[in-house]
Formats: structure tokens, sequence, C-alpha cells
């Protein structure tokens, strides 16, 4: 009785991979499939999009976050540059495919300059895909901020009320937003889990989970996370002579899970990440008013996540990355930056003068979605853990 | 500088011109032309690019002074929605409080009006100098000359100076269009020109062009800074209204659609041959989807397009022998076109 | 009166004589080194013997190639572009797109029924998918270019590379290697790469129509392989094919003769 759990907990893990695997979206073609469905599927790319706008439409929200290791680049490399991140070529591949046919519209925001002209390229290519672009505001320390937001959530709460042809009401809004909270509050508790006991749950385990949660409905995914804990809680498990790191950099294109699991098997814990940032973007639940987009629009510029794609105004994101540090008590620092990906290269420079001057020491690295090979990496990783290890105390 | 940059941590990935100042702010803030000042105030207006955001934050980190973002919010459509104007009218006028707190000096609406009416004035002439490229031949080269042309109207635009020279510049075409001179001799293609230029090899890449008798007659890097010469003009009556509208019309904030659309407009009005697209590395808010841009002109609007790479900063990313080789068998074949259809005329 | 055309290439120079009929009498090939213009000369005697021309007037000489402007000798000169248009159109008249794969650049070429280029497109600045990178990959196993095509063709499970950097992909393929995976598999792996990248360039051009595939990457027969896997349809391979630039040059210089014997 005691084992059964961890079989279902390991089945379920085997089953994530599986879905990140394969890159023609089964479980998006099932979900159309199914009887009765007429509900669309609205994709975003990463990091962050107001999903629960569209789950407020009755649209299954997902977020297509690149074609990973699975797809093979066959026609993409003919329209996106070499010098270009893999994601934006892993995405529009996957469009050229065939692969997001399941998928009714496309939404890109303002988070880097490949991004939204990726959008561009999709409005052009895919005129079966709704492409929508919007502007999230930099300039968060502007009173005229909220306002701004949120007459542009209204425009794309219109954009979607257009696409199903009916309206969508406060109230739905306000229920999706409650439904979102309850599935942010769950992956906070799976973090909050691997800070404390990280021999619990390794982060290529919580990786993906997390994957998962973006390729099906949120309420049936909370639901998952809840039944996990349980079991999880029954996980014989033994700590172990690890150091305790955070990995910084990989917000937008992610890395093969492979490689997060080189990470841990050479000696870490990895105790915080910014892996898809966006099903995480709220630390504590969105606060609703009477008017629930002015209250997305005011979450939105006032209590983001800090991340490398936008601006915080007064409260630079340095100050964050400190108390970051201080509050997961790490040994070290990974930064683990895409290939390419200019906002995490350049926030690399200024955030490893954070870790320095917190005394604590760093490792960088550029990674690939496609990449498939890992023993270089491993070797740096190990010697960082072993330098740390031999110098603590 | 860009090594120096490189030093500090800036990957060989990141956009050159960047590095550039970053470099020379390491270096003492010490350029070839001299020294810069400290800033008191750091005022970011990234009109469409994203690294603008993170290129200021950095110099913030380092002066350890106040930035404000004034955000420029990018076109989502053909259509300018009144909620960016507000926006950015909100911004500005957080502004002026701002500068106001940090000069210690009033701010006069009325000086600000006859700021914009010299804009104006000067904007009026430098839309004259770029139509002049409709004549064949033309007498004026509207990218590889356009480059320099422009910079008044970006730094020193409001200012009699900047009116002053405009009214030079554009007697000098006048008196070029009377005299017959032309930049390229005997002009034999006409193209539009779409990206930055390569400055450390401006005068190489140039040539490779002029070779082939090459006039440009329109382009979009000269448009960075602002696009007039389809009618938006800075308005005295209406100045922190123009003001934001200005900033919405520069061609970095333009999506995709927008820009193929100027540059096919570019292409019909100026009577072009060809497009050039001079892809580069540093600047993907301009060099992401231009091969898809390539697409639209070659497939959709049957336009010979020629696609080069190199960069706007960084000369180490630029190889002379493989763009005179690409260039060459672009013209070689357009000119073999030429003789080919007049044979059959 | 016999014409010729050089094509000096980054790796190799190549050199074409052709006959009043345009039918090739002589061909003379040799590594291009670091004097271009020796190279030149060379290539252009091996091919005067070859063609037992020493008695011939050579009537017009068309250069070709990275160092097209360093032939002393030539008339003329045209960038391999056209010339691997002119060439391919010469021995496939049905062909209208051209794949080459040369030392520095990999090209695609769209050609009209006359053989005259109506677009292109090639590699962007990186080695990525030329001949360079499958240089460095065969130089870390300890092949040379020639080699790899047989030793790739011996793959049953071809691995994938994931690098296109050609200084990347060595340690990639060290440490395949030295997770004891096969040299057949990791070559077929490049060659897969490659392939992969020169069939997104031939896309871009269009790929509607017959195809060939030239310069000197396509006496690679596992690379011969590897594309029309890709394509799923069978390409031309000329034994010709590295000539077919020089072959070009000299279709070009065929002309300019007609042409000078039409006005007089």
């Amino acid at each position: 009785m005691r084992t059964q759990p961890v079989m279902k907990f390991e089945e379920r893990i085997a089953w994530c991979k599986e879905q990140l695997e394969d890159p023609t979206f089964p479980t998006l073609r099932e979900f159309k499939g199914r009887n009765g469905t007429r509900a669309p599927i609205v994709g975003n790319f990463p990091v962050w999009a107001p999903q629960e706008i569209a789950h407020a439409a009755g649209a299954l929200p997902v977020t297509i976050a690149g074609g990973g290791s699975s797809v093979e680049i066959d026609h993409a490399d003919s329209r996106v540059q070499s010098f270009v991140c893999s994601i934006s070529r892993s995405t529009l591949e996957l469009g050229l495919r065939g692969y997001l046919d399941p998928i009714d519209a496309m939404v890109f925001t303002s988070i880097c300059d490949v991004a939204r002209n990726l959008g561009g390229v999709f409005k052009r290519n895919f005129p079966k895909i709704q492409t929508f672009y919007l502007h999230c505001p930099q300039n968060v320390s502007s009173p005229a901020a909220v306002d701004y937001f949120a007459t542009e959530l209204r425009r794309f709460r219109r954009a979607m009320e257009d696409f199903i042809g009916d309206g969508i009401t406060d109230a739905a809004i306000a229920r999706s937003v409650g439904v979102f909270n309850e599935h942010r509050t769950a992956l906070a508790d799976l973090y909050a889990l691997r800070r404390e006991h990280p021999e619990k749950i390794s982060a290529t385990e919580s990786y993906l989970l997390l994957r998962a949660s973006q390729l099906m409905p949120r309420e049936e995914h909370t639901a998952i996370l809840r039944s996990t804990f349980a079991e999880l809680e029954a996980r014989p498990t033994r700590r172990r002579d690890k150091i305790r790191v955070l990995i910084e950099g990989s917000f937008c294109e992610q890395p093969p899970w492979e490689l997060i699991e080189a990470i841990e098997d050479a000696g870490c814990y990895i105790v915080d990440d910014d892996f898809l940032l966006g099903p995480r973007w709220y630390d504590t639940p969105v606060k609703l008013g009477e008017d629930p987009i002015r209250s997305m629009a005011e979450a939105y510029v006032k209590y983001s996540v800090t991340s490398s794609i936008r601006h915080y105004g007064d409260r630079p994101r340095a100050d964050h990355f400190a108390h970051k540090l201080k509050e997961n008590r790490v040994d070290g620092v990974i930064f683990c930056a895409a290939k390419f990906c200019e906002p995490a290269l350049y926030d690399y420079v200024l955030l490893k003068d954070v870790a320095d001057q917190a005394g604590i020491p760093h490792l960088s690295f550029e990674f690939e979605e496609k990449m498939g090979v890992f023993e270089t990496l491993r070797t740096q990783v190990e010697t960082f853990v072993e330098s740390i290890l031999l110098f603590a105390d | 500088m860009i090594l120096k940059a490189e030093d500090l941590g800036y990957s060989s990935d990141v956009c050159g011109y960047v590095k550039n100042d970053i470099g020379l702010v390491a270096n003492d803030m010490t350029g070839p032309f001299g020294k810069m000042a400290k800033p008191d105030l750091l005022v970011c207006t990234y009109s469409g690019c994203n690294t603008y955001i993170k290129w200021f934050e950095a110099l913030a980190a380092h002066f350890n002074c106040p930035l404000y973002m004034f955000d420029v919010p990018f076109s989502r459509g053909p259509e300018t929605h009144a909620a960016d104007i507000r926006y950015m009218m909100s911004e500005l006028k957080e502004l002026i409080v701002l500068c106001e707190k940090i000069t210690g000096k009033k701010y006069d609406e009325d000086k600000l009006k006859d700021i914009l009416r010299r804009s104006r004035e000067a904007e009026d002439l430098w839309v004259d100098i770029l139509h002049s490229a409709k004549r064949t031949p033309s007498p004026f080269d509207a990218f590889f000359e356009a480059v320099f042309f422009m910079a008044p109207i970006y730094v020193l635009r409001g200012s009699q100076e900047c009116v002053d020279y405009y009214r030079a510049a554009k007697a000098e075409i006048d008196a070029r269009v009377v005299s017959g001179t032309c930049p390229i001799p005997e002009e034999k293609f006409r193209v539009v020109m779409e990206g930055p230029p390569p400055w450390p090899h401006f005068r190489t890449f140039w040539e490779l062009f002029k070779t082939w008798g090459v006039v440009c007659v329109g382009s979009s890097y000269s448009k960075v800074g602002g696009i007039w010469d389809f009618g938006f003009r800075h308005d005295p009556e209406r100045p922190l209204e123009s003001l934001a509208e200005y900033s919405l019309e520069c061609y970095t904030n333009y999506n995709l659609a927008r820009r193929v659309e100027m540059l096919n407009r570019y292409m019909k009005e100026y009577n072009a041959d060809a497009l050039v697209i001079h892809s580069v590395k540093s600047c993907r808010a301009f060099s992401m989807g231009q091969a898809d841009m390539r697409e639209v002109f070659i497939h959709d609007l049957q336009v010979p397009t020629l696609f080069i790479e190199s960069d706007l900063a960084d000369p180490r990313y630029f190889s002379k022998a493989q763009l005179k080789n690409r260039i060459d068998a672009f013209f070689e074949s357009l000119e073999h076109q030429r003789i080919v259809a007049g044979k059959t005329a | 009166m016999y014409v010729a055309g050089v094509d000096v290439g980054s790796t190799a120079t190549k050199a074409i004589i052709l006959d009043e009929n345009q039918r090739i009498v002589g061909r003379g090939l040799t590594h291009t080194g670091a004097n271009v213009i020796k190279a030149a000369e060379r290539a252009f005697a091996q091919a005067r013997a070859d063609a037992k021309s020493d008695d011939y007037e050579i009537g017009f000489i068309v250069g070709t190639g990275y160092g097209r402007y360093k032939v002393p000798f030539g008339n003329t000169q045209i960038t391999e572009i056209g010339c691997h248009g002119k060439g391919a159109h010469y021995l496939f008249p049905e062909t209208r797109t051209i794949l080459d794969i040369g030392g520095q650049d990999t090209k695609a070429i769209k050609i009209s029924a006359q053989g005259e280029v109506s677009d292109f497109c090639m590699n962007d600045k990186c080695a990525a998918g030329t001949g360079r990178f499958l240089e460095a990959s065969a130089s870390v196993i300890g092949l040379t270019l020639d080699e790899i095509g047989d030793v790739s063709m011996r793959s049953s499970h071809p691995l994938r590379i994931t690098n296109m950097c050609t200084v990347f992909v060595e340690s990639e393929i060290l440490s395949h290697l030295a997770r004891g995976k096969k040299v057949e598999d990791v070559l077929r792996g490049v060659n897969n790469a490659i392939a992969g990248r020169s069939v997104a360039l031939m896309r871009r051009v269009g790929l509607d129509d017959e195809i060939t595939f030239t310069g000197g990457v396509s006496r690679n027969k596992g690379m011969v392989t590897a594309i029309e896997e890709r394509l799923e349809r069978r390409v031309n391979v000329s034994p010709d094919s590295q000539f077919i630039g020089a072959i070009g040059a000299a279709l070009f210089a065929w002309e300019r003769t007609q042409k000078k014997v039409g006005a007089s």
C-alpha cells in the first residue's frame, strides 16, 4: 500500500515526459476531439499572457514554449537567421509543419524584439490562427500604466468576444481569476516544497509537472498537484550531500529536461528556478476588485514576479534578485541563458555582480533547446559543486 | 569598445551597438570624439527596441542615477490607439515634473511650441530632400547619403541650426538637379534598402554597390528616428500630443506588416528595380522576420530581392568577399534579365 | 576556336576547355592553396594539356569563384552563382533548382528554362552547413573529406548532431565518440544536419523542379543520400559536378566569342 502512490507519481511524471517529447500536442488534439467540445484553444508564446480572459471565454489557454528537442527543423531555418534564438525557430516550425492545427489563436506579448516580430510572422503565415499582439507596459512607475493596461486587456477581451461570437461577463472573468489563483497557489506550494525539502521532489520532476500544466485544463492540473503532495509526503527519501542552487535565465526558451537532470546529478539541489514563469507570474493571489480587468492590470503592473522581459521601474530587478538569493539560502547560482537570448544575456552582467556582492559563487553557460549532449556541462557543474563543497566552512 | 564590454561579461552574441556604448562608459566615458559628461537623469524612449530597456537599465546601475522609462507602445495594427496617446501624454507630464525637480526650472510651454515650430520647418525641408530621389537619375542617395543627412533632425531637432542645416542641404540638392550632378554618375539600378548600414565598413559597403551603378532611392534606416515623408509633422498647437504621435511613428516601432507596406510604397513611388535587405546580427528588432519579408517581396509582390548579412557595429561580422559575391551575382542576373527583356521587347 | 573557364574556389581550383561545339575537351583540377594566381595557372595548364590544345588558340577565358579577379590571363569574370546555373543547365537542361555546397558557401540557385539565374540564396555568415563544417567534423575523426562519404554510408543508427557551429561541433563529436558511438553514425548525423540546412536554403528559392547538386561536397555519396532522403526524391549529380562552375564560365566565354563573330 505504501509504494503504490509512489508508483502513481512516477507514472504521472513519465506521462508528462511523453507529452513534452511529442511535438504534435496529443492532449490538445484529444481536447479538440472530445464529444461536444467546441471550446477553442488559445495558445500563447512565453512568458506571460492574460490566460484568465481566454479561460473566461470558455477557451483552453495553453503556452506553446517551443518545439524542444523533438521537432526536426526543416522549414523554419529558411525563415529565421542563425543568430536568432532556437525557440523562435522551433515555434515557427511547429506552425509550418501543421502541429499547431488544434490551436485557434496565438497571443504574443512585448517580451523581446524577436518574440514581437515572430508574432508578425505568425500573422502572415498562418491565417487560420488568430494572432494577437499585446503591448505590456514597461513604465510601471507611471500612474497611467494601470489605466493603459486595463484598456489593452479590454481590447483583448473584445477580440476574444468577437472570436467566440459571444460576450464575456465580468463575473466570468472574476471566476477565471479565481481558478488561476488556485493553480498559482498550488504551484507556489510545489516550489515551497522544493525549497524546504528538495529531497522530496527533484527539479526535473517539478519542471515536467509544470510544463504539463500548460497543456491541460488548469482545474485538472490543480487537482493533480494537490494529490501529488499527498503522495510525496509518503515518498521514502534521504537527504544527500548536495549544494543548494538557483537557476536564472531560462524564463522563455526552455532547456531540455535532461539538462536539468544533469545539473541535479552533478550534485545540486535546484531550490528555485525561473523555468516557464508565466503560470507562476504572481507570488500572491490576484486581488479582485469591482472590475476584474482592472484588477488584472493592477496585478501585472504592481505584483509580477521579476524577470528579464520587463522593466521594474522604482524596484530594480537587482534588489529582487538579492532577496531571492537570501530567501532560498543558496550556495551557488547557475546562470542558464538560452543562446542568443538578449534579455537574459544582458541581465546576466547585472545579476552576476549581485551574486558577487552577496559572496555567492556562480556558474554560467548557454543552452539551446535542441542540445543533446550534456557531458561538458556536467563536468562544469561537478567542478562548480566540488569547489563549493571543498571551500565551504 | 566592444571588447571592453565583452570583458565585463557581455556575450559576443548581444547587440554590438549597445556594447559600443557600454565599452565607452567603462572607458572613463571617453570615445574617439572626446569625453562624455555623467548624466543626472536617464530617459529611455525605446520606440520599438526592447534591447534599449536592458541597455538603459545597465547605464542606470552604472551611474546610480534615476532612469525614466518612457514607454512607447508598439504598433498593433495600422491604426493608432487613443489609449496609447493618453498613456504617453501622461508620461510626458510626469517627465516634465521630474525635469523641473532636477533642474529647478519651470516648464515653459511657449518655448516647446517654438521648438516644435522649428522642428516642423526642418521636417518640411528634409521631406523635400527625400522626395528628390523620385527623379531619374536621382540627385540623392536615399540610403548612403541619407543616413548622414538624417543626423541633425535626430539630435538637433527644434534648433535653428537644424533648420539652417536642412536649408543648406536642400539648396545643395537643388543645385545638383540643375547641374545634373548625381551621387552615382551612371545610374543603372534603383533600389530600396532595408536595414541599417555596416558602420565600420561603410565605404567598402557603398563601393560594392557603386560598382554596379546602384543608387538607393528609398531606405528604412533613415526613418528609424521618425517617418515624415508620409505626412506626419510636429504640431505646435498640440505639443504633447504630437510628441506622443511622433514616438509611435518611427520605423522601429512599426510591425512587420506596416514595414512591408512602407517598403512596397517606396518601391512603387520611387520607381525602384529591386529591394536589398541588409540583415544585421546585432539588431533582431530589424532582422527577425526579414527572411519572411523576403518571401513576401519575391513570391507575392514579384520584386527582385537581395538578402545579405553583416552587422551594424561589430566589424568582426563583416565579410567583404562573401558580400561582394552576392551583390555581384544579384546585379549580374538583373542586368542579364534586362538584356534578355530588351531583346524580346 | 577553343574557350576556357577557370573556377578558383576556396579549396580547389578547376579549369575547363570547350571546343567550338561546346564539348568539353579538357579538365584541370588543383588545390587552391595560398597562392591563388599560381593555382589558376596550374589548373589552366593542366586543362590545356588534357585537351592537347597547346596548338589551339584559346579565344576567350572567363574566371569565376572567389578568386575570379585573380585569374591573370582571364578576359572577364562572372560570379560562380551565374556560372553554376549555366553549367548545371548545360548538363541537365530540365533542372531549375541547383544546390551547390562549396568550401565556404552553400548556395541554392533558381534558374529559368534558359539557364539564367532568377533567384538565389546563400548560407548566412557562419560556416554552418558548408564544406568547412564537414571538413572540421572529418578532421576531428581523423578522416579526409573524400573518405567520409563511404564511411557514413555504413551507418545504421545515425545520431542527431545539434550544434551547427563549426567550433562547437568538434566537441559534440568528441563526446559522442567518448560515449562509444560509432564513427559512421556520427558522420551520418553530420551529413543529415548539413542536408537539413541545405534543404532549408532550397526552400527559400523554391523546390518544385528537377534538382541538381553541384560543388565539391556533391562527391560525398553520404551527403547525396542524406539530401535525397530529406527531399524524398532523387537529385542529379554529374561526374563532372566539381567542374560545373568552370563549365558555366567556359559557356559564358563561348557566348562571348559567338557575339564577336556575330558583330564582325
